[in-house]
């Protein structure tokens, strides 16, 4: 009987729960692009030896082979760019929109999915300003969100800010290959 | 009839009451999370549970760009809904069915200790059990067959509903019903 109630919170544990949107993705948009008036997806289409050369790099390879990286314009002016990047967990997906400036340094940060069980943990890994300390980084630049804020958060919400790092590193990665292949 | 509900001490038929009561919030609990997440229409369970179409990807032999203008209501229709893919149907089949069963077991001993036929007690059990068979049936065949079996799954939430509610209004009515010359 012990066996089986052992295994039945085991499999409650293993159990992922629902995505929940944090924050939409045309807000997330909105907010790292500000002022663009219009906006453009441009899908990388990976090659082998490219999607190989990635996924060496951070672990990682876009779904289909796609990397899309999606540009805001005022006028014939770039405002910026941003990539969606989805990081799996054991308690289910996160997703998250990395922006980069003109000059293609990180210009903000927003945690637009989660998980119902989750949530709790990324709300207060934001709280304790997690995202502050990804703006400026460059292609290259190894992300410590989670260092920044291990001392004022518990383990799990450490735990997943340790995922949003892992996040940053790929669209790091992602836009220091690939971007200047996307072209204005 | 293997004991008589109508009959039982009232600490047995405030027992069955309270067991009656819990599975109801449960179950409107878990019709609002059904809404939440899969909704209540052929085409949303699909959705939800029918595999991404199977395009064969192929690598370009370079890297390639297709760049096209969105709009904000374009990047909103891709904050794609909740799905679940194969390993979570795996994960969630393995975790709700034995609970569905347990549930079907005990509205099935509650059925037993009511006035019914031997062919409506056999129906009604067969009803209780039909609500897992069908659920996940529906979502695996939705899954692996075609996104039309998302009905089969609507229809096992719709037995589960039926089975509860039928079981449920007869005990309460049997048990509770004033009766004439009766003490309890």
């Amino acid at each position: 009987m012990i066996k089986l109630i052992a295994a039945a919170a085991v499999a409650a544990a293993l159990h992922i729960t629902p995505t929940v949107v944090l924050v939409k993705r045309p807000d997330a948009v909105k907010t790292l692009l500000p002022g663009a008036e219009t906006f453009f997806a441009n899908e990388v289409h990976l090659s082998g030896v490219d999607a190989h050369r990635l996924h060496e790099a951070v672990d990682w390879s876009p779904d289909d082979g796609v990397l899309t990286f999606y540009t805001g314009k005022q006028g014939q002016r770039v405002v910026g760019s941003l990539v969606f990047v989805r990081v799996d967990t054991p308690h289910g997906p996160i997703e998250v929109a990395v922006g980069f400036g003109p000059s293609g340094t990180v210009s903000g940060v927003i945690l637009t999915k989660a998980t119902v069980e989750t949530k709790p943990w990324v709300l207060e890994a934001l709280r304790a300003g997690l995202t502050d300390a990804y703006r400026g980084l460059t292609p290259g630049a190894v992300p410590a969100g989670a260092a920044a804020i291990a001392s004022s958060v518990a383990t799990l919400p450490h735990y997943m800010a340790e995922q949003v790092d892992k996040g940053v590193a790929r669209a790091l990665a992602a836009y220091g290959a690939f971007y200047k292949v996307v072209g204005t | 009839m293997i004991y008589d509900l109508r009959r039982v001490d009232v600490a047995v038929k405030w027992l069955v009451s309270c067991l009656l009561a819990t599975f109801g919030i449960a179950y409107m609990f878990g019709a609002w999370m059904v809404g939440l997440y899969a909704g209540f229409t052929p085409k949303s369970v699909a959705a939800t549970y029918a595999e991404p179409e199977m395009a064969m990807h192929m690598p370009p032999d370079t890297s390639v760009v297709v760049r096209r203008q969105v709009t904000l209501g374009e990047l909103a229709a891709t904050d794609e809904q909740h799905v679940v893919d194969r390993d979570l149907l795996v994960q969630d089949t393995h975790v709700h069915v034995p609970m569905y069963g347990v549930i079907a077991a005990a509205l099935s001993l509650v059925a037993l200790g009511l006035p019914l036929a031997r062919s409506g007690a056999l129906a009604l059990i067969t009803l209780l059990f039909a609500v897992p068979w069908l659920d996940f049936a529906g979502m695996w065949l939705t899954k692996l067959a075609s996104p039309r079996f998302a009905a089969v799954t609507l229809l096992g939430g719709w037995a589960m509903g039926a089975g509860y509610t039928v079981v449920t209004a007869l005990a309460l009515w049997h048990m509770w019903k004033p009766r004439k010359g009766a003490s309890t």
